[in-house]
């Protein structure tokens, strides 16, 4: 039986990578994540958006890499030994890294747990949320990657 | 057959053909009377015709073959060369090019019938041909290889009649007689295929093709399945029926190409039935076996014809269907020389007996093997992999003739259009330079020599009033300096006249008069360079729309080029754009800011230099030194690169001296540490920097990142 409710959900589920940022959870569709990798060293690049830390070697590629934080507009944090770089593919896109302060689980969340985002006008963040998923008691913000990584929001 | 691994072979081939085609109709114009030429004007459209037939590509055969018939008539001496006609003749060139790019990108030739085209050939060749006329285009493509077959077919006349000694079943005399009955023609033919096509059951499906248009074949000699299976020499007899009259179906078969002749004629029904009583009676019992296939005719070659089409067919009617969308089908290639394929082999087997002696010596190394041995195996390791980057880059290099070559006839085009006499001299067409960058290039030179052509040089009138030779001059010169590659296009025209440079700059508010007064000549040339801004008086078809010398000067420094201009009113401007040879590895030095490392093109640094404090002089605010004479700018690179100035004041700086054409720039960093090859990495396009200081990035020996800067955006 078990299986068969697992076979029927497989259609509309989607797979989230759970990221924490302070006391928040964010969800990033697994499709898009290339990579997780441990903090590196990070070269600087001058002049450039100051959400952007700079750029790390991954394997051979120089991947730029952006402090999801400062992308955000939170205060950064000191590193600890829990922050990752996820590396993140769009399609066609070249590959980019964003800095999470650590990576907890990835958990599956069928369509009918997904909330559309509220849209309140207060919430600045809102924009780059796409739904919020319900995962037992927690909630889960599920980033709109396209919005996170794009350049929209120039001050 | 499945023709589209051929589709490579036959753009590849189709291109040189064009090109060819082209620079010998530039040869035909100034010498009408070259034999040579126009021999080799013939075979080349002779070859297209051939392959898009073989292709399946109808209308650039029916155009190549229109064209073709005009040079056989320029063959034969019986038309003259005209200016005019050298136009259609361009013209014509210009839609097979259009064609080869469709079938480029969808591998179908479009829907173009280019019929206003065709009309102006044959026009010509009305026109040239006078009262021959008539008989050249009735008979278009038959018109030379019958000449040929003629005097042969007369000597042999009836061996070449082979269709005769094909044996009738009932069934096909009773076809035939339905037919005659029908007041159908009967047509007994031969084909003979030329003995040097490679493709002959190909050529013979198209020509059965072609006559199942016209009507029906009632028997063919190979059957039909022996032809498919290519089971036959290079002739082969059928019996046709059809209302069309013999020329059309000479016509039909010869539009194929590579078909030697086609000797037929038509068969009273009277004949074939006489035969029929004297033959018939070996004839079942010899062939009982072998024509088992031929005895439903009449069902049976449409029949056969459908099974032979899934095979051929693909490259006539399939292809069509396969569209690809969007993207080119076919790759971009390079040719590579054999030879240069057997040293990057040679290194490969180098580069692995080299890895095999350092695991032996890591796996056995333990103990305490000597390191001088181990140091050894490294050097040889570097002196390999450098090799292995030369050879590669070597692969990757193409002359730029390969875009050079369309100049001339464009310069004609444009002497032409505008009215002006003038003369294109290249040199230095066999300079290499990475493929990417020749292919990038083409349309920026193309920009600056219609440029030259339209503003550069003066009108015809004007050259004479001033004494100066009628024709004007554009020179195109390439050659290699160093790590660049330098390619100046030239002109012996009026030159750059500053001052209307200035007051149009004025005029349009680029600058204020005041900063026109003060500004070098150079630099008001180099307003020039800005977008929108074009000197010509008239706005004309080539150019004077201001979107040339911008648009030439980005897409130069996109390739991490630079233009730059020299002019003399009264005698010229030479416009020089510099390339780097390649892209991809360069030897840059590696210096260290703050505490961050960077990579310094090597190509661009003229000199280091140890300076102390004191020569720091100042100029309008500006830290400069004077070094042997030349006054050169300081860059402090921490203060560019957002660093803080490192807190213990040294009194020697090391400054490094960067150079643009004749232009220096001191960079002042903190250390060096050396000279190093490095492999150019993008930064993609996410990082936004915003003085453009940065052109990529490297990854270092030690896995580290480092940043190259661009010396040119900071001079």
């Amino acid at each position: 039986m078990d299986e068969i409710s697992v076979m029927n959900n497989e259609f509309d589920t989607t797979q989230y990578i759970v990221i924490n940022i302070g006391d928040e959870q964010y969800g990033i569709d697994i499709k898009y994540v290339d990579n997780i990798v441990r903090m590196q060293k990070i070269t600087r690049v001058p002049n450039c958006q100051e959400y952007f830390k700079g750029v790390i070697n991954l394997r051979g590629e120089v991947v730029p890499v952006m402090s999801f934080r400062m992308k955000v507009g939170l205060p950064e944090t000191d590193l600890t030994n829990k922050t990752r770089i996820i590396i993140i593919k769009l399609e066609q896109n070249a590959p980019v890294g964003i800095i999470v302060d650590a990576v907890r689980e990835v958990v599956t969340l069928s369509e009918n747990n997904v909330d559309p985002a509220a849209r309140n006008s207060t919430n600045t963040d809102a924009s780059y949320i796409n739904g919020i998923g319900k995962c037992g008691d927690t909630l889960i913000s599920l980033l709109d990657l396209n919005v996170v990584i794009s350049e929209k929001d120039k001050e | 057959m499945d023709v589209n691994q051929y589709l490579e072979i036959f753009l590849d081939e189709t291109n040189e053909h064009l090109q060819s085609l082209s620079d010998q109709l530039m040869i035909l114009e100034k010498e009408p009377e070259n034999a040579d030429t126009i021999n080799e004007i013939f075979r080349a459209a002779h070859s297209l015709k051939g392959m898009a037939g073989t292709m399946g590509y109808k209308r650039m055969q029916a155009l190549t073959h229109d064209m073709e018939n005009v040079f056989s008539e320029i063959r034969n001496g019986k038309m003259k060369v005209t200016s005019q006609l050298v136009d259609v003749l361009f013209q014509t060139l210009d839609a097979l090019e259009e064609y080869k790019n469709t079938i480029q990108e969808t591998q179908d030739e479009g829907t173009n019938d280019n019929a206003a085209i065709i009309q102006a050939l044959q026009k010509c060749l009305d026109e040239g041909t006078g009262a021959a006329s008539a008989a050249a285009t009735s008979t278009p493509a038959g018109g030379d290889a019958k000449k040929e077959a003629g005097s042969a077919a007369d000597e042999g006349a009836d061996d070449d009649r082979k269709w005769k000694s094909i044996k009738l079943q009932e069934h096909e005399i009773n076809a035939l007689k339905e037919a005659e009955e029908k007041k159908m023609n009967i047509y007994g033919c031969t084909v003979y295929i030329q003995e040097s096509c490679i493709l002959k059951a190909a050529r013979a499906f198209l020509v059965f093709k072609a006559l199942e248009e016209l009507g029906e074949i009632i028997i063919s000699d190979p059957s039909t399945q022996d032809i498919e299976d290519e089971k036959f020499d290079f002739d082969f007899s059928l019996y046709l029926v059809t209302q069309e009259s013999y020329d059309k179906v000479e016509e039909a078969v010869m539009s194929v190409s590579e078909i030697e002749k086609v000797i037929g004629e038509a068969i009273p029904i009277e004949t074939i039935l006489d035969g029929e009583v004297e033959e018939s009676k070996p004839a079942e019992t010899e062939e009982a076996a072998p024509a088992a296939q031929d005895i439903k005719p009449e069902a049976n070659v449409p029949a056969s014809a459908a099974q032979t089409a899934p095979a051929p067919a693909q490259g006539g009617a399939g292809a069509p269907a396969k569209k690809a969308a969007g993207k080119p089908v076919v790759n971009r290639t390079v040719r590579v020389d054999i030879e240069k394929l057997d040293v990057l082999m040679n290194l490969v087997s180098e580069l692995i007996i080299a890895k095999n002696s350092l695991v032996s010596y890591s796996s056995a190394g333990q103990a305490g093997t000597n390191n001088s041995n181990f140091n050894e195996q490294i050097e040889y390791l570097e002196s390999v992999t450098t090799n292995l980057h030369e050879s590669v880059m070597k692969v990757r290099m193409v002359p730029i003739e390969s875009i050079t070559t369309k100049f001339p006839r464009m310069i004609r085009d444009l002497s032409k259009k505008l009215n002006k006499k003038m003369e294109l001299y290249m040199t230095g067409e066999d300079t290499e330079l990475d493929r990417t960058v020749v292919d990038e290039i083409g349309d920026p030179l193309m920009h600056m020599l219609r440029n030259s052509a339209d503003h550069g040089l003066e009108s015809t009138e004007d050259r004479i009033a001033k004494g100066k030779n009628p024709v004007g001059s554009i020179y195109l010169d390439a050659y290699q300096d160093g790590n660049n590659v330098v390619i100046e296009v030239k002109d012996d025209g009026n030159g750059i006249d500053v001052e209307a440079v200035k007051r149009k700059a004025i005029e349009r508010g680029t600058i204020t008069a005041e900063q026109g007064e003060n500004m070098s000549s150079k630099e008001i040339i180099d307003l020039l360079f800005l977008p929108s801004f074009s000197t010509a008086k008239v706005v004309s078809d080539v150019s004077g729309r201001g979107v040339g010398l911008d648009v030439v000067k980005s897409k130069i420094e996109a390739l991490g080029g630079d233009v730059s201009v020299k002019t003399k009113l009264g005698e010229g401007s030479t416009f020089s754009i510099r390339l780097p040879l390649t892209l991809a590895i360069i030897q840059a030095l590696m210096v260290i800011v703050g505490e961050e490392k960077y990579a310094i093109s090597l190509g661009s640094i003229d000199t280091i230099e140890d300076i102390s404090e004191s020569e720091i002089k100042y100029v309008e605010a500006k830290e400069v030194i004077n070094l042997r004479g030349n006054v050169i700018p300081l860059v402090r690179l921490h203060e560019v690169l957002g660093l803080e100035a490192s807190a213990d004041k040294k009194d020697r700086m090391i400054v490094v001296i960067v150079k643009k054409g004749d232009q220096y720039a001191g960079l002042v960093v903190d250390e060096l540490i050396g000279q190093q090859e490095i492999v150019i990495k993008s930064l993609g396009k996410y990082i936004n920097c915003t003085s453009r200081m940065i052109s990529g990035a490297t990854i270092l020996g030690d896995g580290e990142v480092a940043l190259i800067i661009d010396a040119n955006c900071l001079i």
